[in-house]
C-alpha cells in the first residue's frame, strides 16, 4: 500500500467509530472545555487524583517524566517577542481525547486498548503487556505508564492514605499503561441505574470528576447522540462534528466567528473533546 | 455499582448523623487502631453503612477561611473524596484543589497522635489527664493577664468557648494572626465603605480592574469568585462578555487570565489609580471638584513615567471604564505590599466611587445577627504585638493553634528567641511543625474530617450562614481530640458547674444550636428534626438583618515611592499561591505535585525573574542563586518568567519547612525568612512587598522539575491553545 493510496483513500482504511452500519447507539460520551472561562487553577487535576487513585510520584520521578496526572493543565506563552505576556497565559486542560480513530488502538499488540460502544477509548489493565506503543503513538501524550509498583513504593500511599483509595477504581500495578477514562466508573453506575429504571441516562445525571470540581463551570460533559443534551447543543452551535475532517471554523479563511475546535484536527484522529477558543477583548 | 439509584437528597435527610453516639460507635466496618484493618461481616452492618454504596455527608472545608461547604463521599466508613456542597451560596457545589486535598490532611501519615511533653530535646508521650492536669497546674501559678492565646481566624462556637475560657482566666490576650491576610484591604474598606468586607459582585460587572487582587487564586474567597468569574465571562444572550484588566508587578493566576495584564513598577499602583481618575475627569465623567482638583497633577505623561504603564494604555483603560458600566475595581497585593498600602487602597476606593460602582458591584455584606460567633479575623500586626509582649517577658503561658509563627515570622522579629522567654508553651497541633517543636506541651487535634464545629465565614455572599462541621468518619487515631473538646475540658477546670451538662463539645454544640432554634428558622419543628436537618444540609442560614454601606469619597494624597536601593536593587515579591499559601498545608502531597499554574514547577521553590533582567545578570533557568535581603538569605533555582516587572523577583511562600512531615520537610526554601520588618503607615501591618534583595550566582545549576510539556511549553505553530479577539467572534449565539 503506497502512502499516496493510504492518504487518498483514508476513509476506507482508517479504523474509526462509528462506522456507517454501526453508529453509536444510545450513548456517545463527549466533552467540551471553554478556554475562556478556564482559569488554569488545577482543581480538575486534583479531583482526578482523588477520584482515580493516581499516585503521587515525587520530585525525582516527576523529573524523569513519570508523573501520572491523567488531567494536566498545559500553559503556553505567546511566542512573539513581546516584553510582557500582556494578554495573559494560555491554559489548556489536556487529557485523553477519546479519539474515534484512535492512533493508540491500532498499535496495541495485545488489544488492551480499544473502543467501547459508547465511544470511549478504553484501557484494559489486565490485558496490557506494557509495550508502550500506544503512548508512543498518541499525538496528545496523555497516556501514563506505571514504571513502578506504586502501591508498594514508599510514601506513595503510606498506611492511612490507602483508605482514601476509591474502591470503584482499580489500583494499577507495575508495567501497565493508564489514562483518563472519562470517569468510566461513574458512567457505568449511571447507565446501570438508568437501565434498571428502563430509561436512558439523563443529561447532567452523570458528571466527570473534573467537571464536578471546576469552579468556573468551564467543562461540559454528556451524551453527544442525545440532541437535547447540553454537550450536543454546544457542539452543534459551534458546528463541530465528530466524524468530520476539519471543522467549519478551520475551513473559512481567517476563521469564522465560531470558537469551537479540536486539537490536531489534521491528524484525523477525530477526538471527542471540543475546545472553545479563549477570547480577548480588543478594546483594551 | 448501584450508587446512583439512591436519591442523594432523600438519603441525606434520612441519614444525617443522628447523634454523637451513633456517629462515633458504629461508624464503619473498618478500624485502623494499631494499623490493623478489622474486616467485619456485612450481615448486620450499621444502618447507614451499606457495603459498596457511597453515602454523602455534608460538612465544611477547613483548608482556608473561605468557608466552602463540602460533601464527603463515605464508603464502608471511610471518607474517599470531597466535593462542593451545592446548598452553599459560597461555593455552589464547587471546590478548589486545596479544598479537595483536605482528605490528605485527614489521612496524613505525619499527624501527631498523642499528647507530647517536652523533656529536654525529646517529646515524651503522656496521657490526656496528665496533660490537662499540667496545664491546670501551670495556670495556677500565673496571673490571668500572663496567659495568651495565639490563633488564626476563629468564629462560631469554638470562638465562644475560647472567649469564655479567656474570661475565666481573666486574660484579654487573644492574638488572631494570619501571615497572608488581606488586613490592609479590610482597613481601607472600613474607611471607604464603612464595612471591612463588602460583597463584591464580579458577576454583575462589565469591567473588572484589579490591582493585584488574585481572586481566582488565593484571595479572600477564591472558589466563590471563580464561580462568579464564570458568569462574568459567559456572554449570554446579550453577547456582553466581562473584561478583566489586571495591574500588578508579578503575574498571579488572575493576571494570567486577564484580557490585558499591565506590569507596573512596584508600589506605584496608587499613582495609576489617581491617573485614571484624572483621565476620566478629562473625558467628561462627573467627578467632584475637590477630587478632580486633587488629581490634576496625575496627567497621563507623568503617571506613565512613574508607573511604567504606557500613555496609550492609560487612555484605553479610562475609555473602557467610561464606556462600560458597572465596573468593579479591586485592590489586593498592592495594598498589602507597601508602606503606603492604605493610601493605594484608598485611591482604588476613590476610583470605585467616581465610577459609581458603590451600591452596584460593591454591595453591603450580609449581616451576622450573632456577633459572638462572627469571625475574628487574623492579621499580621497581632504577631508583632504578641512578639513585643513575649520579648518583654509578659507572657508566662502561651496557647497556640491554627498558626505556625516560627515558620512565618520575619527573622528581624527574633520571634523564635523571644519565645524561649515563655516558660510554658502549649500548641494544639495536627503536625509537629516548627512551632509545635518549640512547644513544651503538644496536644494532638482531630482532623477536620473527624471533628465537630461551627464557623461563620468572614466573606459572606447571599445572606449570612453558620457552617456546620461534622465528622465524616470514625477517628483514625484514638488519642486525638477535637478543638472544642479541648477548650471545653479546659473550661471545666475553671468553671465545672457551668459546663457540667455538656459531656462533650458535641453536646454543647447541639444545645447551643437548638436553644436558638426559633431564631434560626426551626420554630415549627421538634429539636431532633431540626438538628437532623441542620446536619444534613451542612449549614444554617442565619436570619437576615439590615446592613448598609457608608463612607464617602475624599481626596487621597500619596507620598513619593522610595528611591532605589543600590545595595539591594531588586524588589522581592513573596507570592501567595493557591496551593501553598502560608505553608500550612505543605505536607499534603497532592498540593506538592499539582504544578504551580504559571511556572508548572513541582516539589520545590523557585525565583522568578524577567528574561531581560536575567540576561543582564547573565543568569539562565536552573541557576541556583542566592537571594539576600538585609535580614536573611536563601538559595533557590532560577526560573525565567516573562510575567514579572524587571525590577522585581518573586519567590512563592509556603515552601522550605524544617519540620512538619515527609512531604514538606526540606522541600524548597522559606521566603518568609527574607522579609524585612517594614510596616504600613496607617495599619501597622507588615508590608509584604517592601523587602529589597540582591541576587548572586552560586555557580551551581539544576534542571528545573516542571510540567511544561513535551515541546517545552511551545505550541510550535500548531493550533493547540488558541486565542481569538472579540472582533472575530460572535458570542451571543453560544450555548
Amino acid at each position: 500500500m503506497s502512502v499516496t493510496n493510504l492518504l487518498e483513500n483514508w476513509s476506507q482504511f482508517r479504523q474509526a467509530h462509528p462506522v456507517g452500519d454501526a453508529p453509536h447507539a444510545e450513548y456517545k460520551w463527549a466533552l467540551s472545555i471553554d478556554l475562556d472561562t478556564c482559569t488554569g487553577c488545577n482543581a480538575c487535576s486534583v479531583a482526578c487524583y482523588a477520584e482515580n487513585n493516581l499516585p503521587v510520584v515525587g520530585k525525582e520521578k516527576y523529573d524523569a517524566g513519570q508523573m501520572m496526572h491523567w488531567m494536566r493543565i498545559e500553559r503556553y506563552w505567546d511566542e512573539d517577542d513581546r516584553e510582557f505576556p500582556d494578554q495573559g497565559a494560555q491554559f489548556l486542560p489536556m487529557m485523553c481525547q477519546h479519539c474515534e480513530a484512535a492512533p493508540c488502538e491500532t498499535v496495541c499488540p495485545a488489544g488492551a486498548t480499544n473502543h467501547t460502544a459508547d465511544g470511549l477509548n478504553s484501557q484494559i489493565y489486565n490485558r496490557c503487556v506494557g509495550s508502550r506503543y500506544c503512548s508512543a503513538n498518541c499525538p496528545f501524550k496523555v497516556r501514563y505508564f506505571n514504571w513502578y509498583d506504586y502501591p508498594t513504593t514508599e510514601n506513595v500511599w503510606p498506611a492511612e492514605m490507602t483508605q482514601q483509595l476509591n474502591p470503584d477504581v482499580s489500583v494499577r500495578s507495575k508495567g501497565v499503561m493508564e489514562k483518563c477514562t472519562f470517569c468510566v466508573q461513574r458512567l457505568t453506575a449511571a447507565k446501570s441505574t438508568a437501565r434498571s429504571e428502563g430509561r436512558l441516562v439523563r443529561d447532567g445525571e452523570v458528571q466527570t470528576a473534573c467537571q464536578q470540581a471546576c469552579p468556573t463551570n468551564a467543562i461540559t460533559f454528556g451524551n453527544l447522540v442525545e440532541p437535547e443534551s447540553k454537550i450536543a447543543k454546544q457542539w452543534a452551535a459551534q458546528q463541530v462534528e465528530l466524524a468530520r475532517e476539519g471543522q467549519a471554523k478551520d475551513e473559512e479563511a481567517g476563521g469564522s466567528d465560531l470558537r469551537g475546535y479540536r486539537i490536531f484536527e489534521e491528524l484525523r484522529a477525530y477526538p471527542s473533546v471540543m475546545y472553545l477558543e479563549r477570547v480577548r477583548e480588543s478594546a483594551i | 455499582m448501584i450508587e446512583n439509584s439512591f436519591n442523594r437528597r432523600d438519603f441525606l435527610k434520612v441519614m444525617g448523623w443522628g447523634g454523637a453516639a451513633v456517629a462515633l460507635s458504629g461508624c464503619g466496618n473498618t478500624s485502623v487502631q494499631d494499623g490493623v484493618e478489622i474486616v467485619t461481616s456485612y450481615v448486620e452492618p450499621a444502618e447507614y453503612a451499606l457495603p459498596g454504596i457511597g453515602v454523602y455527608f455534608n460538612s465544611t472545608c477547613a483548608q482556608c477561611d473561605a468557608g466552602c461547604s463540602i460533601t464527603g463521599r463515605v464508603r464502608e466508613g471511610r471518607v474517599l473524596k470531597l466535593e462542593g456542597n451545592a446548598n452553599s451560596a459560597i461555593n455552589v457545589g464547587k471546590l478548589c484543589g486545596l479544598g479537595q486535598a483536605g482528605v490528605q490532611a485527614h489521612y496524613n501519615p505525619d499527624r501527631v497522635r498523642q499528647p507530647l511533653l517536652r523533656t529536654g530535646d525529646q517529646g515524651e508521650a503522656i496521657t490526656w489527664d496528665k496533660a490537662l492536669g499540667l496545664i491546670n497546674e501551670k495556670l495556677g501559678a500565673v496571673k490571668g493577664d500572663e496567659v495568651a492565646f495565639l490563633t488564626g481566624t476563629v468564629s462560631g462556637h469554638s470562638k465562644v468557648l475560647l472567649g469564655n475560657y479567656l474570661d475565666a482566666l481573666g486574660s484579654k490576650n487573644h492574638y488572631a494572626y494570619d501571615a497572608v491576610s488581606p488586613s490592609v484591604v479590610r482597613a481601607a474598606n472600613k474607611k471607604a465603605y464603612g464595612v471591612e468586607m463588602p460583597r463584591l459582585r464580579l458577576d454583575k460587572a462589565e469591567v473588572i480592574v484589579s490591582f493585584g487582587a488574585d481572586f481566582l487564586g488565593a484571595w479572600v474567597s477564591p472558589v466563590h469568585f471563580s464561580q462568579q468569574y464564570g458568569q462574568f465571562r459567559k456572554a449570554g444572550k446579550d453577547g456582553k462578555r466581562g473584561v478583566l484588566v489586571q495591574i500588578e508587578s508579578k503575574m498571579t493566576l488572575t493576571g494570567a487570565n486577564a484580557d490585558r495584564w499591565l506590569a507596573i513598577r512596584p508600589g506605584t499602583e496608587g499613582v495609576l489609580a489617581l491617573g485614571i481618575i484624572n483621565a476620566l475627569a478629562a473625558a467628561g465623567v462627573s467627578v467632584p471638584a475637590d477630587i478632580s482638583a486633587s488629581v490634576k497633577a496625575y496627567d497621563a505623561a507623568n503617571v506613565s513615567k512613574e508607573t511604567g504603564v504606557s500613555v496609550e494604555q492609560i487612555g484605553k483603560l479610562a475609555a473602557l471604564l467610561k464606556a462600560r458600566s458597572p465596573s468593579l475595581v479591586l485592590v489586593g497585593s498592592a495594598a498589602e505590599g507597601y508602606v503606603q498600602g492604605s493610601q493605594i487602597a484608598a485611591a482604588v476606593a476613590l476610583l470605585n466611587q467616581v465610577l459609581g460602582n458603590v451600591g452596584k458591584t460593591i454591595e453591603a455584606p450580609a449581616h451576622v445577627p450573632f456577633p459572638q460567633i462572627a469571625a475574628t479575623v487574623g492579621n499580621r500586626a497581632s504577631l508583632q504585638a504578641l512578639n513585643n509582649s513575649v520579648a518583654g517577658g509578659k507572657v508566662k503561658v502561651l496557647f497556640s493553634f491554627g498558626v505556625n509563627p516560627l515558620f512565618t515570622a520575619p527573622p528581624a522579629l527574633n520571634f523564635a528567641e523571644n519565645l524561649k522567654k515563655v516558660p510554658f508553651k502549649v500548641v494544639f497541633a495536627h503536625y509537629l511543625d516548627e512551632t509545635a517543636l518549640a512547644a513544651d506541651l503538644v496536644l494532638p487535634l482531630d482532623s477536620n474530617l473527624e471533628d465537630w464545629g461551627t464557623s461563620v465565614p468572614e466573606y459572606l455572599t447571599d445572606g449570612s450562614q453558620l457552617n456546620i462541621q461534622q465528622p465524616l468518619m470514625e477517628k483514625l487515631h484514638p488519642e486525638t481530640r477535637g478543638l472544642g473538646d479541648i477548650l471545653l475540658a479546659l473550661l471545666k477546670q475553671r468553671n465545672a458547674n457551668e459546663y457540667k451538662d455538656f459531656e462533650d463539645y458535641y453536646a454543647y454544640l447541639r444545645n447551643a444550636v437548638i436553644k436558638n432554634k426559633s431564631a434560626l428558622g426551626g420554630a415549627l419543628v421538634d429539636d431532633d428534626t431540626f438538628w437532623g436537618e441542620t446536619l444534613s444540609s451542612g449549614l444554617l442560614k442565619l436570619p437576615a438583618g439590615a446592613s448598609s454601606l457608608s463612607g464617602h469619597a475624599s481626596a487621597v494624597s500619596l507620598s513619593a515611592v522610595a528611591v532605589a536601593d543600590s545595595a539591594y536593587p531588586l524588589h522581592l515579591i513573596p507570592s501567595i499561591t493557591a496551593n501553598m499559601r502560608d505553608g500550612r498545608h505543605a505536607n499534603q502531597p497532592w498540593l506538592q505535585e499539582s504544578p504551580d499554574p504559571l511556572t508548572t514547577i513541582v516539589w520545590d521553590s523557585w525565583v522568578e525573574m524577567h528574561p531581560k533582567k536575567a540576561k543582564e545578570l547573565g543568569l539562565v533557568e536552573g541557576d541556583i542563586v542566592e537571594v539576600a535581603s538585609r535580614n536573611g538569605s536563601l538559595k533557590a533555582q532560577l526560573y525565567i518568567f516573562p510575567g514579572i516587572h524587571p525590577d522585581a523577583v518573586s519567590i512563592p511562600l509556603g515552601y522550605g519547612h524544617e519540620a512538619m512531615g515527609r512531604y514538606a520537610k526540606g522541600i524548597g526554601a522559606n521566603a518568609f525568612k527574607l522579609l524585612d520588618v517594614v510596616v504600613g503607615q496607617e495599619t501597622g501591618e507588615l508590608a509584604l512587598h517592601e523587602t529589597r534583595v540582591k541576587i548572586s550566582k552560586t555557580g551551581k545549576r539544576v534542571i528545573v522539575v516542571k510540567d511544561e510539556g513535551a515541546a517545552g511549553g511551545m505550541q510550535m505553530h500548531k493550533k493547540i491553545a488558541v486565542r481569538v479577539s472579540t472582533d472575530n467572534v460572535k458570542l451571543s449565539g453560544e450555548v
